[in-house]
């Protein structure tokens, strides 16, 4: 168990407080709590070897894609003179993710001051805090917090961080309007500049062409917020905490280093946001961070990280919560570790169908496979969950899910790997209720022979 | 979304003299938001939340005077517009209630809610009441599945709603 919190340390989280007594912590409360201290420090280090440690620490993204951070920064080509940018990620918008949403509302400065180190050790001038439309009161709260920051000389004219590229830091934010494919890095660059949010093709990387052509690092909310601490007590500090390498694996793999917030949400008697070691079991984060399953109800499944990474199965109530779970568990990946408990009374048909519609929804209909295959997946599935099925559907449900997305090679972005690995592992894992919605019709699956 | 035709995205040309875009939305960012970017194509998101927030929707008419102040196309606005779900190209209730419909919602029984949402207003998710006061819609995960099944009644979040107490959230409105 985690002793003390570096994410949360200001908000009351379970085991540590009760989660009622939150409040927003202002900027003064920040600093009396040894806030801006690593900032402070990072402000007498050389750029590169705050990246360093950013390096050592091994440091992983917790947008959902699990990237070393510290390896993004170093592939900013030199500086040139010209603008250089950050975009913070707070879209959070895959489904069941409200983790990101506890740091902007209650502790604020902690993600500022991750931004405000990054911009030094990027030597980035300019970041835009791109939170998504239907935060309201987090977009108020975080305004303030920048407000906050201003006058206390973190940005704008005299900014303690100095001239960057010869011009002041600063935070702007920028608000969404409602397009879950803004989170999506690329995707969120084009809505920043004012266009629809549709994914660019890659390469060029944002490091080297992202916001308005210029350098660009994109980095989630948590990603920024675990810095600080980092910085502070160095990176052999931040990996007692975690789970290392798996055993064996080569150096160039990344281990699953460090706390990570956990937000979970369904049928559990204490739902919410909790940080813990990375490495967590589900049991545990539902027996004993959530007061166990409501009114006596039953596990059935979970999904573990958003609906993009598809689904843990019956028999996986015990897995651990870290950056090798898809490849223990069958899963895409840890995503944003937020996680979607299924009790044994709901139908995994409708599950599946629920994911398919969301991505037949939010697909920004570039690509074939995922415009047309999302929205055919959502009305098959539609037909199976209404009892008009017939066991070739299943075939084709299969057959279309796995064509679609960018590790197939079919799409331009993830959203489509996400409705593939949402359906597939759904339906894989609980093949039983997929077979038992179309045995009006009994033909033998393909699947089931082997074909 | 984008490719969808969303019924909010079929734009009604509704022409007046006054300007939807006042002098002092344009002065504020000329002053504020356009110098935060390298672009002024870049400013047309929250030009575009600011005309909505004084007009609760964007007339065609709104977005060619948003293009006009930002020196670009009136379709490259249009273009943007149509795609994010919150700008609402027709007129609307004065009260957008967004009942969350992905999963964690599900699970909990938002259906529940949307038919008796759908009862108590008379109109299907999608639609406005004739009185003007109401649109219902459905949407994706609003990041605040702890409290599951919730909505929000323009930017209010109501949170663990019951077919019992969703009625409340349409009270003390004016
Ligand atoms: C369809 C799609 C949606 C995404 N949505 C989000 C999101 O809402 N928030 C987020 O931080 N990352 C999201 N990501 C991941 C980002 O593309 C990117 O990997 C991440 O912001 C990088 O930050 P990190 O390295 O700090 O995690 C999404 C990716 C895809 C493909
Ligand atoms: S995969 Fe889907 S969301 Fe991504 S670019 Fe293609 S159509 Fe758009
Ligand atoms: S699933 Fe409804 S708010 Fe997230």
């Amino acid at each position: 168990m985690l002793e003390s919190p570096m994410l949360l340390s200001r908000v009351p989280s379970v085991p540590h407080g009760d989660p009622a007594d939150r409040r927003t912590i202002s900027y003064d409360d920040y600093v009396k709590t040894g806030g801006y201290e690593a900032l402070d420090k990072a402000l007498g280090m050389e750029p590169k070897d705050i990246i360093e440690v950013v390096k050592a620490a091994e440091l992983r993204g917790r947008g959902g894609a699990g990237f070393p951070a510290g390896m993004k920064w170093s592939f900013l080509p030199p500086q040139d003179g010209e603008q250089r940018f950050l975009a913070i990620n707070a879209d959070e918008s895959e489904p069941a993710t409200f983790k990101d949403q506890v740091l902007i509302a209650f502790d604020p400065h902690q993600t500022i001051e991750g931004i405000a180190i990054c911009m030094r050790a990027c030597q980035l001038d300019t970041a835009y805090f791109y939170i998504r439309g239907e935060y309201h009161h987090h977009r108020d709260i975080f305004e303030n917090a920048i407000k906050e920051a201003y006058t206390h000389g973190v940005f704008g004219e005299n900014s303690r961080m100095g001239k960057v590229n010869d011009r002041w830091p600063n935070l702007y934010l920028h608000r969404g309007a409602g397009a879950y494919i803004c989170g999506e890095e690329t995707a969120l660059l084009e809505s920043l500049e004012g266009k629809r949010g549709w994914p660019r093709i890659k390469p060029p990387f944002p490091a080297v062409s992202g916001a308005f052509g210029r350098p660009t690092i994109i980095n989630n909310v948590e990603t920024l917020a675990t810095v600080p601490p980092i910085i502070t007590n160095g990176a052999e500090w931040f990996k007692t905490h975690g789970v290392p390498r798996p055993e064996g694996a080569p150096p160039h793999v990344p281990a699953s280093y460090g706390t990570k917030l956990f937000g979970v949400s369904g049928p559990v008697n204490k739902p919410g946001v909790f940080e813990e070691h990375l490495g967590l079991k589900l049991s545990d984060a539902i027996e004993k961070f959530c007061g166990g399953m409501m009114h006596g109800k039953k596990y059935k499944g979970a999904i573990p990280g958003g609906i993009s990474m598809g689904v843990l199965g019956r028999d996986q109530y015990e897995a651990e919560l870290d950056f090798d779970i898809g490849k223990k568990y069958q899963c895409l990946g840890l995503g944003t570790a937020c996680v979607t408990v299924i009790p044994e009374d709901v139908s995994m048909v409708a599950m599946a169908r629920n994911c398919a519609r969301f991505y037949s929804h939010e697909s920004c209909g570039q690509c074939t496979p995922c415009r047309e295959g999302g929205n055919w997946l959502y009305k098959v599935l539609s037909r199976v969950e209404q009892g008009d099925g017939t066991t070739k559907d299943l075939d084709l449900l299969l057959e279309v899910a796995g064509s679609m997305g960018s590790m197939p090679g079919t799409t331009i972005c993830g959203l489509a790997d996400g409705a593939n690995w949402a359906v597939r592992t759904i339906m894989n894992k609980f093949w039983d209720e997929f077979e038992a919605a179309v045995s009006k019709e009994r033909f033998v699956s393909l699947a089931v022979v082997g074909q | 979304m984008a490719w969808i035709t969303k019924n909010s995205s079929a734009p009604i040309a509704d022409r007046t003299d006054t300007p939807y875009l006042s002098q002092e939305t344009k002065d504020h960012f000329e002053r504020e938001i356009i110098p935060r970017y390298p672009t002024r194509q870049a400013a047309t998101i929250p030009l575009l939340h600011a005309i909505q927030h004084d007009h609760n929707w964007l007339p065609v008419q709104a977005m060619e005077e948003a293009a006009e102040f930002l020196g670009i196309p009136a379709s490259a606005v249009m273009d943007t517009a149509t795609f994010y779900e919150e700008f609402f190209l027709q007129p609307r209730g004065k009260y957008t209630v967004w009942v969350c419909q992905s999963i964690s919602c599900e699970i909990m029984g938002n259906t529940k809610l949307v038919d008796k949402l759908s009862d108590v207003l008379g109109i299907s998710p999608g639609e406005t009441t004739e009185d003007g006061r109401f649109t219902l819609m459905n949407v994706e995960c609003i990041g605040a599945c702890g409290g599951a099944p919730c909505a929000l009644v323009n930017e209010k979040l109501h949170e663990n709603l019951t077919v019992d107490n969703v009625e409340q959230i349409l009270s003390g409105l004016d």
